[in-house]
């Protein structure tokens, strides 16, 4: 049953909510019962809670406790300024720092009108493709652990860690970044980020191929996935969901193409799209996305537009003008909204962020119902949730 | 506290031989909020920083098979019951690690957040805070060396239960990853029977490309 801490309240209300009775169920001999999958699960991914309503190993019902990490970001942001802001992006998707940075900072650009050059934008661009790869390598190592592969953990932790070494160099930090900022970045690139980034892709294309090896085509690996977690492309855009998961289900909706910024306007790429929308499908797009990402920075290394690396000066302060501005930027997770609501001071009066694994997640009360338990981690783990993202 | 001169000889021989077991057979918690926990599996299971070189590497997800707590990331109130619930499933004798600045002391969330516990220590007992945010692996590996010499030293069945202080593992500003590196180096020539560096040199999967890195 539940934990004994949980509030009255919510017993009652997920008692309701479930319907659950005090016989089993009508002309069997299974007796429905409660799991709590969460807080503290390994395959969770996190903190994520959710309440299972299980007849034997098949789950009925899936429902999403959250709050376990709630920290109050768009809170504290009405009382700090713009550049305050930027670091606490970070810690929301600590996986994509680079393009949750982007986000807020191309909302305060839009909303200040602060024109950038092609130097940062091109710096900018390199700096989150780097990320996505970085992203899905760790989803791929920990989707491997999550269904009983240990290996492929070290495999991706490998890699990304000489990628992680190569962005330690420029901006000072492993995880946390805080390098793109209002009007530009933090600091300029490092002189031999060049040189190592073209080092990491020789280094990494064999290792690509020797992931699909050691992976993909194993049969235990498709057995578990294909046809499992079956999300349609109308529940997919239903319920709002974004990025590889939403591509996956046969929709090509890539904000790199349809919003236009950065630099991706002027490069090839070409957006993966799955058929059925099964795990398998989330697991190839996104394999798919680490190839396109490394397509986008060969063509771009080779010349980074000289300028400056700030348009603005260090020290000027942010005045946010009266007015709301909405910008979008696609993380690897899906599409990040910012909304920003000013009143002509350095600090913001509405802040939101419409976070792409919050309505991610939701998909999992849809898939989750009519399989088995061990079915439910496969679809969670393709689904690829940061729980801090969901809680901000 | 520290092994004190005046203990009977059989009791501080029992004592070396427990705390020098207890010391390398860490178990941790798989247990991680947010952003350090990613820090936390690149220091412990990753193929770079291996924590299995000090025993410590066998992570479990259940809190009755664990003795190590590394509190990887912010602990929010909603969150502190279960922390507390999760610590007292441990059996004893149980250690804690406080990894991030949010676990010491709020972090970036110490100003104008409703929902975040400020530090940790504030829920349960900690014995080595390890700061950053997050703290790159090689610290949380200072941590851990940190806290086998905590109990080596400062541990006896003379008196049970009584711990050192909290400790704060953070490295003095001249220490560089390379100092930490020798320091593990000379720990690992003590405590091994061959040359480890030598050793790993000489296995197959030792490749070309990590030497140059």
């Amino acid at each position: 049953m539940l934990n004994d801490n949980t509030d009255p309240i919510e017993l009652k209300t997920l008692q309701d909510q479930f319907n659950l009775g005090q016989k089993g169920l009508s002309g069997n001999d299974t007796q429905e019962f409660f799991v709590n999958m969460g807080p503290q699960h390994p395959s969770t991914h996190g903190v994520l809670r959710l309440v299972l309503k299980m007849d034997g190993e098949n789950v009925k019902k899936v429902i999403p406790v959250l709050g376990y990490i709630h920290r109050g970001i768009e809170k504290m942001s009405e009382y700090i300024g713009a550049r305050q802001i930027v670091p606490l992006t970070d810690r929301m998707d600590y996986l994509s720092a680079m393009s949750n940075n982007w986000g807020i900072s191309r909302a305060v650009e839009l909303a200040m009108g602060v024109e950038t050059n092609s130097r940062i934008e091109t710096i900018r661009t390199l700096m989150a493709e780097l990320q996505r790869m970085q992203s899905h390598m760790l989803w791929w190592g920990v989707l491997g652990l999550d269904l009983g592969a240990v290996t492929t953990f070290f495999y991706g932790f490998r890699d990304r860690e000489f990628l992680t070494e190569l962005m330690e160099k420029t901006t000072g930090s492993r995880l946390t970044m805080n390098y793109i900022q209002p009007g530009g970045l933090m600091f300029d690139i490092h002189e031999d980020f060049v040189k190592d980034v073209k080092a990491f892709l020789k280094y990494f294309k064999p290792k690509l191929e020797e992931y699909e090896i050691l992976l993909s085509g194993n049969v235990i690996l498709q057995n578990r996935l294909r046809g499992v977690g079956v999300l349609s492309s109308d529940d997919a855009l239903s319920f709002s969901c974004t990025g590889p998961t939403l591509r996956a289900s046969g929709v090509p909706l890539d904000l790199r193409k349809t919003e236009k910024y950065g630099v991706y306007d002027q490069v090839e790429f070409d957006v993966p799209v799955g058929e059925v929308g099964d795990c398998w499908d989330r697991y190839w797009v996104r394999l798919e996305e680490i190839k396109q990402s490394m397509h986008i920075i060969e063509q771009l290394i080779d010349d980074i537009p000289e300028g400056k690396f700030t348009t603005l000066k260090p020290a000027k302060k942010l005045k946010i003008p009266a007015g709301t501005t909405y910008s979008q930027v696609e993380t690897p997770r899906g599409s990040l909204g910012t909304f920003i609501q000013g009143d002509g001071t350095a600090i913001p009066y509405r802040l939101h962020f419409r976070t792409p694994n919050f309505n991610n997640l939701w998909a999992i009360t849809k898939l989750g119902p009519g399989g088995k338990l061990a079915d439910l981690v496969a679809t969670l783990s393709t689904l690829d949730l940061v729980i801090p993202d969901i809680d901000r | 506290m520290g092994l004190s001169e005046d203990k009977p000889w059989l009791i501080s021989s029992i004592d070396q031989v427990v705390n020098w077991s207890r010391a390398n057979s860490l178990w941790p918690l798989a247990f991680g909020t947010s952003c350090c926990a990613i820090e936390m599996m690149m220091a412990t299971n990753s193929s770079k920083f291996d924590l299995a070189r000090f025993g410590a590497e066998v992570v479990r997800p259940s809190p009755r098979q664990a003795d190590l707590l590394i509190i990887a990331g912010t602990i929010v109130k909603k969150m502190a019951p279960r922390l507390k619930t999760l610590y007292e499933q441990m059996p004893e004798p149980r250690y804690v690690i406080a990894t991030g600045a949010c676990t010491i002391s709020g972090g970036p969330f110490v100003y104008n957040s409703y929902s975040t516990i400020r530090g940790a220590d504030e829920i349960i007992p900690v014995d080595v805070y390890v700061p950053g945010c997050p703290p790159r692996p090689e610290a949380l590996l200072y941590g851990i060396l940190t806290l086998q010499r905590m109990i080596k030293e400062g541990e006896s069945m003379a008196w049970t239960g009584k711990r050192k202080k909290p400790v704060l593992a953070a490295l003095p500003p001249a220490i560089t990853g390379d100092d930490i590196y020798s320091e593990m180096q000379v720990l690992l020539d003590e405590q091994s029977e061959f040359n480890v560096r030598e050793r790993a040199k000489e296995s197959t999967w030792h490749t070309k490309e990590y030497d140059e890195k």
